[in-house]
């Protein structure tokens, strides 16, 4: 059968939706970078806080985080003499902050916007779903005069736990709307989380604040605030804090009529000599003024008050059909279908307004998209509240109430094969579990592919329709890399890691399921029996895997990761990729391990001893 | 014609057709039983919410049923006929198991990557070795489906591998990584050897008499679908496979620069540098699939074409009838189709050497697309179904039925088979004299398809067979007809409207063969001497044969919109009321032209219903040219799309048109719709 053409010609449609917020920086938004080679970002911080060139924590011992000298890492360390929080001189409204945390063990803090609304940051290594205190929650409010145990309230459990190890560097999203005030100063509208993210998991969207969580530093709320570091409650660090100011006002609609136009213009409609079919103010952009079903065009005239004089982005997307748009009398979009975008240097004032949508396409339904977008300006819709959308899939989504197994394709965002192209395993088994911690394993390669916890799989991809074969972890995903022989024999301890199984004999033989459902995969190479368990590590924590050869052949080496920088820790332990997470080799013989340069970046090889090889990854 | 199949086709347009069946001439032909009188289907009851995208069925020496689905289930049911069927989930989270066997304990199941053993070592009900017999490329697009495992004579196992699609050329079917395109046949050990190539969607294996044939679906250089026996080193026809004939361990050696120096590839590209999609070609010399065989002797054209649109459009499994089962056809062969929801039957025959033989009707009207089959050890047929990403006949997106023979022979065509001057048919019951030695009763009729890149094929070559004499075995159950203009390789399409039974003057329950000539037989012609050459046509100069007779409807048609080029060509026509024609006179129409192959009247089917399009308010003249030439992006949310269809002639195209405008017509609240400003 021939693919289905929908899909191609479905493109025209929708680009924006009011929290699309993180998906590309508008123009003239790039993001800042929050200056840490001092303390000068901050009011009066206490001692607790400094800047460091790193910081590191242990996996183990609550509270041990410690930090190295240089300058770009802002560090707490509270102690009986100084545990405050930290407020920066930025005074934000509407922004997008990003930023990196490294937690240690058992530790607590939070991020508030406008110092009034807090993201919990906290330890919640190996807890399995998220309560409104774990990591990424907004924290709840309170209120001292309700009855004793209902004195808390909105609070905002996070989605999924998607939290890191101790110690290891975590990353936060945010996108903030500050409340809006009319101008006597009443609130009009309260503050959201429009998105948050953690580690790559979406676990706020579009949250509604009705007022400041427990612990801010005011009652009241405000158009601007700081940003508060809390620093009482256990060490934390922080990095690579960038944020994106929306303080200009945006350009609005007003003053609008619409004009609809019976039939169907190859060119724009005489308007002085055509008599319109229906016509009227409106309100807001919609094309639900007419309920002709197809062969009409319906023209928008207003004004664009422009506040903040700006080159400002338009996105347009008209379904079924086309359009234009023109302001201050030059054109801004030209006759088009699909997708269409253009730029405009607008001056300060009130500038005509006029846009033209032409519905031809007789099967699909009417529907138009405009979004605009420009410095210090969200992107945001200019539509109608309840124009209509695009396609509606039902999402099929997997769960992993019990040890569950899929097999699927399975894309690797973050490698190309060698076409260049994104690699996709095509014989990989992604086994999820009940604790939450699942892995993907590529049979073509005896390799494990990613690890990741929270939500199992979405299978839509392979699923909704004819499908493409491919599912997609739905939790915090740690990937690792391109997938190769975790074991092979070297001639040398020096020779390179081949990326393919030519000249090892390798064949895989699928795998056996314990009583639990558990797979242990099979396969071999260079004529011996491979067996390759891996199993999800008490608490949580992450996985363990194990090698077994039967009848091995001499100089068989296990290469465990791969990695832009590997860092020996105690007692077996390794950090990965600059603290993105942990190894550790539980059984190896006596064998020394080897860290090694590869491909630009670094390798852990272990010899293989006595067939038999574990170890564990942590994060 | 029938009462109530006129009814199910038609649906709520209701009224006119009650006055329409009332018109037939032939009384007896209306009571006449229909295949439902003789095979039933029944519901195999699943617990609530299991999901069964059937992709493969087996059953097992105790009688229970193996299903393997498209979500990556394989379940067992146990009582599998009985009014309870017990579930069990065998195992889970295979990758689209479009095949299921079980052999000497174990289940073998193809999933899109590898050939796997599933066993149950430890007696919990469920599967616990999951063992990689043996794992083939894949490039990881999205229609590199893979089916089998069939078990051959020596315990070896077929499997077949559909072919990928181009980016930029999304037509064209391609051969990303070794053995997509072919069929492989794997020992148990897990050694793999390449079997035959050229094929496109192989979606049905089966082994007739210790031999594979397997199925494809009309396509891209696949005229039609068809059946074909695949011999080891064969080609199909599909060039993308031959791309690997050049690694060591394949079979034949033709390459794909050999087929395109014989068929251009129409591999061309617009000014701007597009890649333009072939398109068929009305007025051009072309190339048959057969007359490569000259040069290509590892080319297999189909043992049994089956015509697109009337014996299925996405042909699937094959399964041979097992002596004692089904009566009449016991030994014969059944094919799924997954578009029409329906299963066909082939008479296979050998002559010079070559399989051959006739596929016809059997049932229709399963729920979903039929893609497997398998039987029940008390004789009845379990069908597994499934259509999502394509779209079918019936009412539901999967199903696990049962068809249920209760043991009443139809009246129908046994077997058609090949003689040096003809035909001779055989009948499951005794014919009435009259009617089988009426020369009227008979037309026969042959074409082929094209052999080219673009999709599928326009029917060409079309030519009468006249139909000389025909002689009645004593027993009444044979009917030898002596045909001219036999041509070999060429489909002949055999009609027998006007046979009946001796017993109850019934009509055949499917009066329509399809025999694909592959070798005309040596031997004894029949003498004019032994044969009737009476003729009820010549006869009777006013003769007819279903066409009803024309009288005033009784029911009043709007008519408001495009009636316009319809048969009334005369200006009167203006003035009274233009009619348009009737469901019964346009429904002949659709069944030869296919159009009933995936449109019903009132219900969605492959294609929108013909009253969602008579919803469009197109002319008539506007919907012949969508006939020609479709425009598949009108109409998102149908995933198979129309083929062009320019073998229609114009004149059956413009009442085809009226009639499917007059539906808009009926439905009195969208007539108000405005005014086309197309329409004069």
């Amino acid at each position: 059968m021939i693919p289905s053409i929908t899909r191609l010609v479905m493109g025209a449609g929708w680009v924006c939706s009011v929290g699309l917020a993180l998906a590309q920086a508008p123009a003239g938004n790039a993001p800042t970078s929050l200056p840490l080679n001092d303390l000068s970002s901050f009011k009066a911080a206490g001692s607790n806080w400094r800047i460091a060139g790193d910081a590191s924590a242990d996996l183990v011992q609550n509270g041990a985080l410690t930090a190295t000298k240089g300058t770009g890492v802002l560090v707490n360390l509270p102690d009986k003499k100084s545990a405050t929080d930290l407020q920066s001189t930025l005074q934000h409204g509407d922004l997008d902050l990003e930023l990196d945390y490294m937690m240690a063990k058992g530790s607590n803090s939070g991020v508030y916007l406008q110092g009034r609304y807090e993201i919990q940051l906290t330890d919640s290594w190996g807890i399995k779903g998220a309560r409104t205190g774990d990591n990424g929650s907004i924290y709840e409010r309170w209120d001292e005069s309700r009855p004793e145990g209902q004195k808390g309230y909105e609070g905002y459990a996070a989605r999924q736990n998607a939290s890191r190890a101790p110690g290891l560097w975590q990353h936060l999203k945010i996108s903030f709307q500050a409340p809006r005030f009319d101008a006597s100063g009443k609130k009009i509208e309260n503050a959201r989380m429009l998105r948050v993210e953690l580690n790559g998991v979406p676990i706020h969207e579009n949250v509604e604040l009705t007022g400041p969580t427990r612990g801010a530093i005011a009652s009241n709320e405000t158009a601007v605030g700081p940003l508060v570091l809390q620093g009482d409650h256990g060490p934390v660090a922080f990095r690579n804090i960038h944020y994106v100011l929306y303080n200009k006002p945006r350009p609005e609609l007003i003053n609008l009529t619409y004009a609809v136009y019976k039939g169907r213009f190859q060119k724009e409609p005489d308007y002085k000599n055509t008599p319109p079919e229906a016509q009227g103010p409106l309100t807001q952009l919609s094309t639900g003024v007419t309920s002709i079903p197809n062969e009409f065009t319906i023209r928008y005239t207003g004004t664009l008050r422009v506040k903040e004089p700006s080159e400002y982005v338009f996105n347009l997307g008209p379904s079924g059909g086309g359009a234009l748009m023109r302001i201050n009398n030059a054109v801004v979009i030209k006759p088009g279908e699909g997708s269409l975008r253009g730029n405009a240097t607008l001056p300060a004032g009130d500038l005509p307004f006029e846009m033209v949508y032409a519905k031809f396409v007789d099967w699909a339904k009417a529907g138009l998209g405009l979004a605009v977008a420009g410095p210090g300006v969200r992107e945001y819709s200019m539509m109608a509240a309840n124009e209509a959308g695009g396609e509606e899939t039902d999402p099929i989504l997997m769960d992993a109430p019990t040890n569950t197994i899929l097999r699927s394709f399975m894309d690797l965002p973050n490698v190309k094969n060698d076409q260049g192209r994104t690699m996709r395993v095509v014989h990989a088994v992604s086994v999820g579990s009940p604790d939450g911690v699942h892995y993907t394993y590529d049979m073509d390669n005896g390799a494990l592919v990613q690890v990741w916890r929270g939500q199992f799989l979405d299978t839509t991809p392979m699923w909704h329709d004819r499908g493409d074969g491919s599912s997609r972890p739905m939790g915090m995903v740690q990937r690792m890399g391109r997938p190769v022989l975790a074991l092979r024999k070297l001639a040398t301890p020096q020779t390179a890691w081949a990326t393919d199984t030519a000249g090892t004999g390798y064949r895989p033989k699928g795998y056996v399921l314990d009583e639990s459902d558990r797979p242990t995969f099979r396969y071999l190479a260079y004529g011996s029996q491979f067996s390759d368990q891996i199993r999800v590590v008490d608490n949580g924590q992450g996985i363990r895997r194990e090698v077994t050869v039967t009848n091995p052949a001499g100089d068989l080496y296990a290469r465990l990761v791969e990695g832009k920088t590997i860092e020996p820790l105690k007692n077996g332990l390794y950090s990965i990729d600059g603290k993105a997470y942990y190894v550790r080799i539980d059984e190896a013989g006596g064998a020394t391990p080897i860290v090694r340069d590869a491909n630009g970046g670094k390798e852990l090889l272990v010899p293989v001893r006595n067939g038999k090889l574990s170890y564990s990854i942590l994060f | 014609m029938n009462y109530k199949s006129i009814q199910r086709l038609a649906g709520p347009v209701g009224g006119l057709l009650t006055a329409v069946c009332l018109m037939t001439t032939s009384v007896r032909a209306q009571e006449s039983p229909k295949e439902e009188d003789f095979f039933k289907i029944m519901k195999v009851t699943a617990p609530e919410g299991t999901l069964l995208e059937v992709g493969g069925l087996t059953v097992l020496p105790n009688g229970d049923l193996g299903i393997s689905t498209r979500r990556g289930d394989i379940f067992i049911v146990e009582n599998p006929t009985s009014r309870k069927p017990y579930f069990r989930k065998f195992a889970s989270g295979l990758h689209e198991v479009l095949g299921l066997t079980y052999k000497d304990g174990a289940f073998y199941c193809a999933q899109r990557g590898e050939l796997t053993k599933l066993v149950d070592s430890n007696g919990d009900g469920k599967a616990d070795v999951l063992e990689t017999v043996y794992s083939w490329p894949l490039s990881g697009h999205y229609h590199e489906y893979s089916f089998g495992p069939k078990v051959a004579s020596d315990g070896s196992f077929f499997v077949s591998g559909n072919v990928a699609f181009g980016d930029e050329q999304w037509w064209r079917g391609e051969s990303r990584v070794p053995w997509r395109g072919w069929v492989m046949r794997i020992s148990p050990t897990g050694q793999m050897e390449p079997w035959a190539a050229g094929v496109r969607s192989p979606c049905g294996l089966g082994m007739i008499d210790g031999e594979l044939f397997y199925s494809d679906n009309q396509g891209e250089w696949m005229g039609s679908g068809g059946i074909w026996h695949v011999k080891k080193g064969g080609f199909m026809g599909h060039p993308a496979g031959l791309r690997w004939t050049n690694l060591p361990n394949s079979p034949l050696k033709l390459t794909t620069e050999q087929i395109y120096a014989k068929v251009d590839p129409r591999d061309n590209r617009d000014d701007a540098g597009r890649a333009i999609k072939p398109e068929n070609v009305v007025d051009e010399k072309f190339t048959l699939l057969y007359e490569l065989k000259k040069d290509f002797p590892q080319l297999q054209t189909p043992a049994v074409w089956l015509p697109h649109g009337v014996q299925g459009v996405s042909n699937s499994e094959i399964l041979q009838i097992p002596a004692e089962n089904f009566g009449p056809f016991g030994g014969q062969i059944l094919v799924g189709d997954q578009g029409q929801s329906k299963i066909t039957r082939v008479f296979l025959e050998k002559v010079g050497g070559d399989y051959q033989g006739a596929s016809f009707d059997f049932r229709s009207n399963f729920q979903s697309g039929v893609l497997r089959m398998a039987w029940a050890k008390d004789g009845s047929l379990f069908v597994g179904e499934t259509n999502r990403g394509w779209g079918s006949a019936g009412e539901a997106n999967e199903g696990l039925q049962r068809l249920v023979w209760n043991g009443r022979t139809p009246f129908e065509m046994r077997a058609v088979r090949a003689m040096p001057d003809g035909f001779e048919v055989e009948f499951t019951s005794p014919v009435d004299r009259k009617s089988a030695e009426d020369l009227a009763s008979y037309s026969v009729e042959s074409f082929l398809y094209k052999y080219h890149p673009v999709y599928g094929s326009p029917t060409v070559n079309k030519e009468k067979c006249a139909v000389k004499g025909v002689k009645v075995s004593e027993d009444g159950l044979k009917a030898r007809v002596i045909v001219d203009n036999m041509r070999r390789y060429y489909i002949h399409n055999l009609t027998l409207e006007g046979v009946r039974a001796k017993d109850g003057s019934y009509s055949l329950v499917h009066p329509t063969a399809y025999y694909t000539l592959n070798n005309i037989p040596t031997g004894q012609k029949l003498a004019m001497s032994e044969v009737s050459t009476r003729s009820s046509a010549t006869e009777k100069p006013a003769a007819t044969s279903t066409a009803p007779a024309k009288k005033s409807t009784p029911v009043k048609k709007g008519a408001k919109t495009a009636v316009v080029g319809t048969a009334a060509k005369t200006g009167e026509a203006v003035a009274s009321v233009s009619k348009a024609p009737t469901f019964d006179e346009v429904k002949p129409l659709l069944n030869r032209h296919t159009c009933a192959a995936c449109h019903n009247a009132a219900k969605r089917q492959i294609g929108p219903a013909f009253a969602d399009v008579a919803k469009r308010g197109y002319t008539n003249e506007k919907i012949v040219e969508l006939i020609y030439n479709p425009k598949p992006q009108n109409w998102p949310g149908y995933s198979t799309e129309m083929p062009p269809m320019p073998q229609v002639p114009k004149a059956d195209a413009l009442k085809i048109a009226a009639w499917i405008n007059s539906l808009a017509a009926d439905k009195g609240a969208d007539a108000k719709a405005t005014k086309n400003p197309d329409q004069p």
